[in-house]
C-alpha cells in the first residue's frame, strides 16, 4: 500500500522527466496550489511565494532525474519549496526562529489547551504570530514534519526545535483565548 | 499531541486558503525551462563538433606542455641554487684544506719537534682526514643536513686545535732552551 502511495504519478513523472512539457504542466497543475500555500505560510507575501513557486519547479523539472521514489513525488517538491522559503528568509534577514532562542522545555501542563478548536480563529491566531513562530507552528502542525526534520530545514537543535515550537504554541493560545 | 494539534492536523487542508497565479507562474517556469533547454542543446552541439573536439584536445596538450615546462623550470632553479651552495662550500674547504695542509707540512720539516711528536701528530690528523673523507661524501648525498656541516666544522676545529697545541710544545721547548742559556 505504502508503495503504491511512493509511485503516485509514476507515469507522468516519468515522462517529465524524459522532458515531456505536457507532462510537466499536468504536474505543475497537480501540485502548484498546495506549494504555493506552503510557501505562503511561510513568507506571507504573494509575490515572494510565486517566486519561490518558479524557481521551485525549474529545479524540480531540472533534478527531476534524481527523483528515487524513496519519498512521495509531493512530499519531495515540498521539501525544495520549504527549503527554497527559508532561504529566501534567511537571505532577506528575517529571523526563521525568535530571536529568543534559550533552550529550554516547557511542560505539557502548561501548554495544554482547553480552547474549543475553530479553524478561522486558529487562522488569525498564526496570522498574528511573530516571524519564527509562524514558521515553527506551520512546519510542526501543518506541514507535518517531526522536529528531527525541522532541525535540518532551519539549522537549529533538535532541542531548540522543541522548546521554540512549545513556546509559539503557547503564544498562539494566547492569542486565540483573547479573540 | 493534545486535542488542539490533533484538529490542526486532521484539518490541514483547510489551511490551503490562497489560489496560486497558475498561468503566470506556469509561463515564467516554461520560459525558464527553455533557456535551460537551449543552453543544454548548445552545450551539447558545441561538444559534438569535432573541431570543438580538436580546440580542446590542444588546449590539454597545450597545458600539459605549459606545466611540464614549469615544473622543470622550478626544479632546475632548484638544481641552480644547489649548484652555487655546493660551490661556495667547496671554496671554503679548499681554503681551509690548504691552510691544514701548509701547517701539516711546517710540522713535518719543523726541526725542534721529535720523530715520536711529529708521528703522534700525523697519526691524529690521519684519523681526522678519514673522519673528513666521510662527511664529506654524507654532505654530497644530503647537502641540507646541517648536522652533517655542524660535525665538518668540528673537525677543522680539532686539527687547528691540534696545530695550537703543537705550536705551544715548540714554544715552551724554546723557551726553556732559552733559560738553559740564562743559566749558563
Amino acid at each position: 500500500m505504502k508503495t503504491n502511495i511512493l509511485y503516485t504519478h509514476k507515469d507522468l513523472i516519468e515522462k517529465s522527466k524524459s522532458g515531456d512539457r505536457v507532462s510537466q504542466y499536468q504536474l505543475y497543475k497537480l501540485y502548484v496550489d498546495a506549494m504555493y500555500n506552503v510557501s505562503m505560510r511561510i513568507l506571507n507575501i504573494k509575490e515572494d511565494a510565486e517566486d519561490i513557486i518558479q524557481d521551485s519547479f525549474v529545479d524540480a523539472f531540472k533534478n527531476l532525474n534524481s527523483f528515487r521514489y524513496e519519498s512521495t513525488f509531493g512530499s519531495w517538491l515540498k521539501r525544495i519549496v520549504v527549503n527554497k522559503s527559508i532561504n529566501h528568509l534567511k537571505a532577506k534577514k528575517i529571523p526563521v526562529i525568535p530571536l529568543d532562542h534559550h533552550e529550554y522545555h516547557i511542560s505539557e501542563e502548561i501548554n495544554k489547551s482547553n480552547i474549543t478548536p475553530d479553524i478561522k480563529k486558529i487562522k488569525q491566531g498564526i496570522a498574528a504570530l511573530p516571524d519564527g513562530y509562524k514558521q515553527i507552528i506551520a512546519l510542526y502542525l501543518i506541514e507535518g514534519y517531526d522536529h528531527k526534520e525541522i532541525s535540518e530545514i532551519l539549522g537549529i537543535t533538535h532541542s531548540t526545535s522543541k522548546s521554540q515550537y512549545h513556546r509559539a504554541k503557547k503564544k498562539l493560545i494566547q492569542i486565540i483565548n483573547t479573540l | 499531541m493534545d486535542d488542539f494539534e490533533k484538529y490542526i492536523r486532521e484539518n490541514k487542508l483547510l489551511f490551503d486558503e490562497h489560489k496560486a497565479d497558475e498561468d503566470k507562474i506556469w509561463a515564467d517556469i516554461e520560459s525558464k525551462l527553455d533557456i535551460e533547454n537551449k543552453k543544454e542543446s548548445v552545450r551539447f552541439v558545441i561538444w559534438k563538433s569535432p573541431f570543438i573536439k580538436i580546440a580542446a584536445v590542444i588546449c590539454v596538450l597545450l597545458g600539459s606542455f605549459t606545466m611540464l615546462k614549469l615544473v622543470t623550470k622550478i626544479n632546475t632553479n632548484t638544481t641552480h641554487k644547489n649548484a652555487a651552495i655546493h660551490q661556495e662550500l667547496n671554496d671554503i674547504d679548499n681554503y681551509y684544506k690548504g691552510l691544514v695542509s701548509f701547517q701539516v707540512a711546517l710540522v713535518k720539516e719543523h726541526s725542534k719537534l721529535s720523530a715520536s711528536d711529529k708521528e703522534e701528530f700525523l697519526s691524529f690528523m690521519d684519523d681526522l682526514d678519514k673522519e673528513y673523507m666521510v662527511l664529506k661524501e654524507e654532505m654530497n648525498a644530503n647537502l641540507n643536513n646541517e648536522y652533517i656541516l655542524e660535525a665538518i666544522v668540528q673537525n677543522y676545529k680539532k686539527r687547528i686545535e691540534l696545530i695550537e697545541n703543537l705550536l705551544e710544545q715548540i714554544k715552551d721547548s724554546k723557551k726553556s732552551d732559552d733559560n738553559e742559556g740564562y743559566i749558563l
